[in-house]
């Protein structure tokens, strides 16, 4: 095992745990917090991995801002300190979540395990540099890049519009 | 950049501008008399000024001198009227408690008693006085409003510019009457009076044509006492406290 | 990590630790006194001797000896974890901020998206703090720190995404070491965004909302004592100096001047130290926004302008490919 290996484990373990945590936990904001952890951690994956601008981005976008507005989103409306058992789900449900989940695994690990075999990749030596990924997204890729972008920009002046058009009513009524 | 952050509301801007300038004075300056009501480029001009204004300012007074003044090495100039501490000139007492009554916090503390004087002259009546026993003031309650100063008929408190007794026990503030005393000399001498003012009361009392003599009782000798007013000021000379200087 | 071995990586982290708690103090002895003359004051001039030099010594042994108090009805955990979580982003920060092209704590290919990354992190530790505290003010606090991160995070990131653009390379010895002058006109309104929103991002004046003493007390660390407060204060020009640095190396060409090679380093030091007297003297001379006047300022303002300068980056490079 060299370094790499323990890191990756304990990254990874680190990231597992704290995932079933985030589900587990009854206390509303301790779950977002737990998911912070989870997403950050995988971001350590990643970088672990050798992919450290993947990691970034997690980092960025996911840490940086989506757990962020989900805090921002529970603290304004209902965070209260402490569990809530409101929020406890019966066992059913837990074990019928738990099925799901391993069957999730199970079917990811399925279709990608053998695809990679046994193909191993020089971490030591990154294959895949910044440049390299820039010009896929630009190159190969720059037509669903471009399409993707578009949606958000829907997306945003659908959320726009949709906030004025509230507020517009509001104001006449 | 910021030029909209304080632009009117609109409906401001209907509502008509009140001119508060003198009739005949200069145009009012009031926000949103402007010809284009505040709306963008004024509101640019009226802010994006303001906040280099403020850097100036900032910035020049880091050129001037400052006006801390770093006290335990150099002494404060403090005015002569300064309420530091009550000082008790206590042959003046009377014990009447005045000063324990009207004192907002109650922390005067005074204890006497009466004495007989054996009458000065055969076959006279003997008198009573007040000896004071206790005169304490409680610095750790007291608020420094200056009421037992004024209300003391007697002329036996005095504010003194004195102010460096703190204590590290709040018990301790409780000063009794020997300190107070103490105190006394720290006084300084009232000011002079103003050019063309009354004289004081005493003096227009001693310049009274004298009475019949009676017979002189037990005089007091002469105490340290508080200073004595220095003569009336002279109109030509600077007052008796200077502006502070430096620039204001 | 490959080329390194053990001990540098050791050292390595040893001088970014020193860094990260000499830059701070020093930006906080450069506030004092520069705060205190610019009001005609002196300021500390005790501690220590000379004009009072080790008076951040002196506090932090003082916050070192109080009580660390948490209420009786807050989170104890999040409470008490929020300080690490506001520190430790800046930390990583300053690690991958280079200095000059070989001072530079960790070599990341990505470090200007990393930078990023990591300021936006840090935010976390004062939501925690906020919602944690059990306190109202404090709440009220984390949310409009969190709103304000929120939206200075985008004009931000598109003046980043401009500079890079401009050098070709989200590496930021990359960006310094593509930098020239002539960007100091062509990359300024990009500049001037970063700056406002690097303001706003470390909740300084003029956008100190979070922590305005006059209405909530002191926001999301009204509750804190001791060393977790230091931490938070420590986290804050911890901010300052990587927002300062950062600046330097994006805009001001971080260790161009003369002698560049052997003095680079303190080229960079040098321009962050003026940029932090620049946020000392804003902090000093104007009053604070209100809130709405700062999302005002984001969205109308630094947004469209920022993307200006994205569309005006990319005709000046592709003009002069
Ligand atoms: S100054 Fe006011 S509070 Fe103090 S002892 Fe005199 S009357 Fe009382
Ligand atoms: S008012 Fe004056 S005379 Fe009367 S008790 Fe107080 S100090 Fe003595």
């Amino acid at each position: 095992m060299t370094t790499r290996d323990i890191v990756f484990v304990v990254v990874g373990v680190i990231t597992a745990l704290s995932g079933l945590l985030a589900v587990s936990t009854r206390h509303v904001v301790h779950a977002a917090l737990w998911l912070l952890v989870c997403l950050g951690s995988l971001a350590g994956c990643y970088i672990v991995l050798g992919q450290e601008l993947v990691g970034i981005v997690q980092l960025l976008v996911y840490v940086g801002a989506i757990v962020v507005l989900v805090l921002f989103a529970l603290m304004l409306t209902r965070a209260p300190i402490g569990p809530q058992p409101d929020i406890d789900a019966p066992v059913w449900q837990r074990v019928v979540a738990a099925l799901l989940g391993a069957a999730t695994t199970a079917l990811v690990a399925a279709a990608t395990l053998p695809v990679i075999g046994q193909q191993s990749v020089d971490l030591d030596t990154p294959v895949v540099t910044t440049q390299q990924i820039a010009s896929a997204i630009f190159g190969t890729w720059v037509w669903p890049f471009e399409l993707l972008s578009v949606l958000l920009l829907v997306a945003l002046v659908g959320a726009f519009a949709v906030s004025r058009v509230v507020l517009a009513r509001r104001s006449r009524s | 950049m910021t030029g909209n952050l304080d632009r009117p509301d609109p409906d401001d801007l209907e509502r008509p501008v009140v001119d508060l300038s003198p009739p005949g004075g200069a145009p009012s300056k009031v926000k949103g008399g402007e010809p284009d009501g505040g709306r963008g480029g004024s509101g640019l001009s009226g802010i994006l000024p303001g906040i280099v204004q403020g850097l100036a300012t900032t910035a020049r007074t880091m050129t001037r001198h400052t006006h801390t003044a770093e006290y335990p090495d150099v002494r404060p100039q403090l005015p002569p009227r300064s309420r530091g501490v009550i000082a008790l000139l206590d042959e003046n007492c009377t014990s009447c408690m005045l000063c324990a009554r009207e004192c907002p916090d109650w922390c005067i503390y005074i204890d006497s008693h009466k004495e007989e004087l054996p009458p000065t002259t055969e076959g006279g009546r003997a008198r009573q006085r007040n000896v004071l026993d206790r005169f304490a003031i409680d610095y750790s309650l007291c608020m420094y409003c200056g009421i037992c100063v004024e209300v003391c008929p007697f002329d036996a408190l005095f504010w003194s510019p004195e102010f460096e007794y703190a204590e590290l026990d709040i018990h301790d503030l409780l000063h009794e009457k020997p300190r107070l005393s103490q105190w006394m000399a720290t006084v300084p001498a009232p000011p002079a009076l103003d050019p063309g003012s009354a004289d004081p009361a005493e003096v227009t009392a001693a310049a009274k044509p004298a009475r019949p003599a009676r017979p002189v009782r037990g005089e007091r000798a002469p105490g340290p006492g508080r200073p004595s007013r220095p003569p009336r000021a002279d109109p030509q000379q600077t007052p008796p406290v200077p502006p502070a200087d430096g620039d204001v | 990590m490959s080329g390194l071995t053990w001990l540098e990586v050791v050292l390595r982290a040893v001088a970014v630790l020193a860094a990260f708690l000499v830059l701070p103090l020093l930006v906080g002895q450069t506030e004092h006194k520069v705060m205190a003359h610019m009001q005609g004051r002196l300021g500390p001039m005790y501690a220590g001797g000379f004009h009072g030099w080790a008076q951040l010594l002196a506090d932090g042994i003082k916050f070192v000896q109080k009580e660390d108090v948490v209420p009786a009805r807050a989170d104890r955990s999040a409470f008490r974890l929020a300080p690490g979580v506001a520190l430790v982003p800046y930390l990583v920060a300053l690690a991958v901020i280079p200095l000059a092209p070989g001072v530079v704590g960790a070599k990341v290919d990505a470090s200007a998206l990393l930078v990023l990354a990591v300021i936006g992190v840090g935010i976390i530790g004062t939501l925690m703090a906020g919602w944690a505290s059990a306190n109202k003010y404090s709440l009220l606090g984390a949310m409009r720190a969190a709103a304000q991160l929120v939206s200075y995070e985008l004009p931000m990131v598109l003046v980043v995404a401009s500079v890079a653009l401009a050098a070709g390379t989200l590496s930021l010895v990359g960006i310094a070491q593509a930098w020239t002058p002539w960007w100091l006109l062509w990359q300024l309104p990009g500049a001037l965004v970063f700056f406002v929103a690097g303001l706003a991002e470390l909740q300084r004046v003029p956008f100190d909302m979070p922590v305005a003493d006059s209405e909530i007390v002191f926001g999301p660390y009204t509750e804190y004592t001791g060393l977790r407060f230091a931490f938070f204060l420590l986290a804050e020009y911890a901010g300052i100096v990587v927002m300062a640095l950062l600046f330097a190396v994006l805009f001001l060409g971080g260790w161009a001047g003369p002698w560049a090679a052997t003095v680079g380093w303190l080229w960079t030091l040098l321009k962050g130290l003026v940029l932090a007297v620049v946020v000392i003297w804003f902090r000093v001379s104007w009053p604070r926004l209100r809130e709405d006047q700062l999302q005002r300022l984001a969205w109308v303002w630094l947004v469209p302008i920022a993307l200006l300068q994205l569309a005006v980056t990319a005709v000046g490079v592709v003009m002069m490919r």
